[in-house]
C-alpha cells in the first residue's frame, strides 16, 4: 500500500480548483443573505451538500499542492513553520472579521437609530459579559452568526503539519484514520465546546476533517484514481441517481406537493441530515458531485480559461480575502434588504453588487501580489 | 453561447421561485383555538398582577437551546422575553433558558428540581416530546415522566405550559408522533397544565401551503430563524391572552 517515494505536487496550477473555489465563495455569500432569491442559483436547493463542502474539500486539496513540494525541498521544520504562518494569517483574518462584523452592527444601529437591531442581532454574551466574550472570541469559541467556517479551517490547518508527511506517503492510511475519527465522532457525539455555555462548534472539526483529508488524499491518489475508471460509467450512473434522489428530497422542502410523495419509511432513514457532524448523506452527495466533475471537467478543459470565468477564478485564487469580505458583505446585504427594501429586485441587486465588490478585491489582490501563476495556493 | 445557458438557468430559477411564491403563505399565524392554552395559569397571573414580576423557566431540548438559529436571540425563550416585555410594560420579565440539546422527558425530569428551584419560577414552559418520540420511549412511560416532572415543578410553586413536538420531516416520518402529542394533551389536562400546540400550529402552516424550507433547517429536524421567531411570537400571544386582563391587551401587534 505504501508509495515508493513521497508524493510531490507538479508545478502547473490546476485552475479547476480556483474556478470551483471561487464559485463556492460566491455561493456562500449569496446563501448567507437570508431568503435571497439568488440562492436558487446555488447548489444548496438541489441536494444535501452545499458550498461549505466544496470549500473545505478544495482547501484540503490545495494544502497538499502548496506544501508537499516545500516538504520535499526544505524539510519538515520549515514546512511546518510555513503552515503555522498561514494558520496565523487565518487567525488574524478571523479576528479582524469578528471586529469588523460587530462594528458594522454597532454602526448601523447607531446611524439608523435602531437599537432593536443590536438587540435582534445581539451577539449573545457580548452584551451581557463583553470581557468574557472577547476572551472566548480570541479562543475561537465565540463565533456569532456566520463566523463558523474560518475557525474550522484554522483547526484543520493547525493539524496539517502532522498529516502532511503521512498523506504524501500513505494516502489510503490517512483516509482510513480520518474516516475512523469521523465515525467515532458521530457515534460518541464528540464535539468541542463553544461559547455561550452549552454550545458546541457548528462545524465540528472532528467530523468535517473527513472532507478536508479526502481532498488532501485525492491529490496524492490522483494518478491511482484512474484505477476507478474501469467502473467509470457504473459509478457515474450511481452518482447521477443519487444526485436526482437528493434533489427530489431537497426540492420537497420547497414544494409540499413533492414532500407528500416521499414515503415515511424513506424519511425515517434519512432524517435528520445533520450539518454539524456532516451527515453521511451530505458527504456522499459531495463525493458524487466531485466524481461527476472529475469526469466532465478535465484539468486541461479549454473552457476553464474562458475570459468570462476569469472573475470567479480570481476570487478562488485569493480565497481568504474574498471569503472574509463575502462574510462581511453578506451582513451588509442582510441589513440593506431587511431595513430598506425587501423585494426580488433588492435581493438581486445586493447579490450582484456584493459579488462585484468581491471580484474587485480579488483583482486588486492579484495585482498586488504579482503574476498569479507564481502565487502558491492555500 | 454560455451567456445563453446562464440566462436560461436564471430564468428557470426565477420561474421555479415565483411559482413557488404564489402557491404558499409566508405569514406567521395560528387560529385562536390553537392558541388556547386550556389553563388559566393562576400563579403566573397573580405574580404579574400583584408583584409586577414574571419568572419563567424555559425547560427543553434543542428548540429551547436555539440550535438551528443563526443567533440565539431568535430562539423562542429570548423572543418570549422580548414580546412579554413589550406587552406588559412595568412588569419585570425573567426568562431562564434551560435548554439542553438531545434530552428527552426522562433526562429533563431528572433535572427539573435543580433547574426550577433556584430561579423561583412562577411559570415553566416545558418543550418536550420530540426526543422521546424519536427514541421510541413507550408512551405510558413517557406519560409517567411528564407527570413526575410536572409534580416536581408544581411542588415548587410553578404553573406549567407544555410545548409539544415540532411538525418537521424527521418527526412526521415517525409512525406514532401523533400518539405522543395526544399523550401530552391528556397529561396536561389531568395535571392542570397549559398546552401549547406547536405540532398542530405547525401542521396548519404546512397544510396552508407553507413549505418546510420556510421554517425548518436543512437537517429536517430543527426550526430555523423564522420558525423559532414565529413560535416565540405565538407562544407569547397565547400566554398574554391567558394572563393579562383583556382590556389591557388591546390588539396583539403582528409586526415582524
Amino acid at each position: 500500500m505504501a508509495a515508493a517515494a513521497p508524493y510531490v505536487a507538479p508545478h502547473q496550477r490546476d485552475i479547476r480548483l480556483d474556478l470551483f473555489r471561487g464559485l463556492a465563495l460566491w455561493f456562500i455569500f449569496v446563501d448567507h443573505v437570508p431568503e435571497n432569491i439568488v440562492s436558487w442559483l446555488t447548489v444548496r436547493n438541489y441536494g444535501f451538500s452545499d458550498a461549505t463542502e466544496i470549500f473545505v474539500y478544495i482547501s484540503g486539496y490545495t494544502a497538499v499542492i502548496a506544501y508537499s513540494r516545500m516538504l520535499a525541498r526544505d524539510g519538515w521544520p520549515r514546512t511546518a513553520s510555513r503552515i503555522y504562518r498561514r494558520v496565523w494569517q487565518l487567525y488574524v483574518a478571523h479576528i479582524l472579521l469578528f471586529v469588523a462584523f460587530i462594528a458594522q452592527i454597532a454602526w448601523v444601529s447607531i446611524a439608523r437609530d435602531t437599537p432593536a437591531l443590536i438587540e435582534e442581532m445581539e451577539l449573545l454574551g457580548l452584551g451581557q459579559n463583553p470581557y468574557q466574550a472577547i476572551l472566548e472570541a480570541a479562543l475561537l469559541k465565540f463565533r456569532p452568526v456566520n463566523l463558523d467556517v474560518l475557525p474550522l479551517y484554522i483547526v484543520l490547518l493547525a493539524a496539517f503539519p502532522f498529516v502532511l508527511p503521512a498523506v504524501v506517503r500513505w494516502p489510503l492510511a490517512v483516509i482510513g484514520v480520518s474516516v475512523a475519527l469521523y465515525a467515532a465522532t458521530c457515534h460518541y457525539n464528540w464535539n468541542l465546546d463553544a461559547y455561550p455555555e452549552g454550545k458546541v462548534w457548528y462545524f465540528n472539526p472532528m467530523a468535517w476533517q473527513v472532507v478536508f483529508h479526502a481532498g488532501a488524499a485525492a491529490v496524492v491518489l490522483g494518478p491511482r484514481l484512474a484505477w476507478l475508471d474501469r467502473w467509470r460509467w457504473p459509478l457515474a450512473i450511481l452518482a447521477v441517481l443519487y444526485l436526482l434522489f437528493s434533489a427530489l428530497i431537497a426540492l420537497s422542502w420547497q414544494y409540499n406537493s413533492l414532500s407528500r410523495l416521499i414515503p415515511d419509511w424513506i424519511s425515517r432513514q434519512i432524517y435528520p441530515i445533520d450539518k454539524t457532524n456532516i451527515d453521511i448523506l451530505r458527504f456522499v452527495h459531495f463525493l458524487a458531485i466531485a466524481w461527476l466533475v472529475r469526469l466532465a471537467v478535465p484539468a486541461d478543459a479549454a473552457f476553464l480559461k474562458w475570459r468570462v470565468f476569469e472573475p470567479v477564478r480570481r476570487c478562488g485564487e485569493h480565497s481568504l480575502q474574498v471569503f472574509c469580505l463575502g462574510t462581511f458583505l453578506a451582513l451588509t446585504a442582510q441589513v440593506v434588504v431587511a431595513n430598506y427594501e425587501n423585494s426580488i429586485v433588492s435581493q438581486v441587486v445586493v447579490s450582484i453588487v456584493g459579488i462585484a465588490i468581491m471580484c474587485v478585491i480579488a483583482y486588486c489582490a492579484a495585482w498586488f501580489s504579482g503574476p498569479p501563476a507564481r502565487k502558491a495556493a492555500a | 453561447m454560455k451567456k445563453h445557458v446562464l440566462m436560461a438557468m436564471g430564468l428557470a430559477a426565477l420561474a421555479v421561485w415565483s411559482g413557488n411564491a404564489f402557491a404558499q403563505s409566508r405569514d406567521c399565524r395560528a387560529s385562536r383555538e390553537l392558541l388556547d392554552l386550556g389553563n388559566p395559569l393562576e400563579i403566573a397571573r397573580t405574580a404579574v398582577a400583584d408583584e409586577h414580576e414574571l419568572r419563567i423557566v424555559a425547560m427543553g431540548s434543542s428548540s429551547t437551546q436555539g440550535y438551528g438559529t443563526t443567533n440565539p436571540q431568535f430562539a423562542y425563550p429570548a423572543q418570549l422575553k422580548m414580546k412579554l416585555e413589550a406587552a406588559m410594560p412595568g412588569v419585570a420579565i425573567h426568562v431562564f433558558n434551560k435548554g439542553i440539546g438531545g434530552q428527552d422527558a426522562e433526562e429533563m425530569t431528572a433535572r427539573m428540581r435543580a433547574d426550577v428551584k433556584p430561579e423561583r419560577a412562577q411559570l415553566v414552559v416545558w418543550q418536550v416530546g420530540t426526543n422521546s418520540a424519536i427514541r421510541r420511549t413507550p408512551t405510558d412511560q413517557f406519560a409517567n415522566r411528564l407527570r413526575a416532572g410536572i409534580d416536581i415543578g408544581k411542588s415548587l410553586g410553578a404553573n406549567f405550559v407544555l410545548m409539544n413536538l415540532q411538525y418537521v420531516p424527521a418527526v412526521v416520518a415517525l409512525p406514532d408522533e401523533e400518539e405522543y402529542a395526544r399523550v401530552m394533551a391528556e397529561v396536561a389536562k389531568e395535571k392542570g397544565a397549559g398546552l401549547f400546540r406547536r405540532f398542530e400550529i405547525m401542521r396548519a402552516w404546512y397544510n396552508d401551503g407553507m413549505p418546510y424550507a420556510q421554517f425548518v433547517t436543512s437537517d429536517g429536524l430543527h426550526l430555523n430563524d423564522f420558525g423559532q421567531k414565529c413560535i416565540g411570537k405565538l407562544l407569547s400571544q397565547a400566554i398574554i391572552d391567558t394572563i393579562v386582563p383583556k382590556k389591557l391587551t388591546g390588539t396583539p401587534k403582528t409586526s415582524r
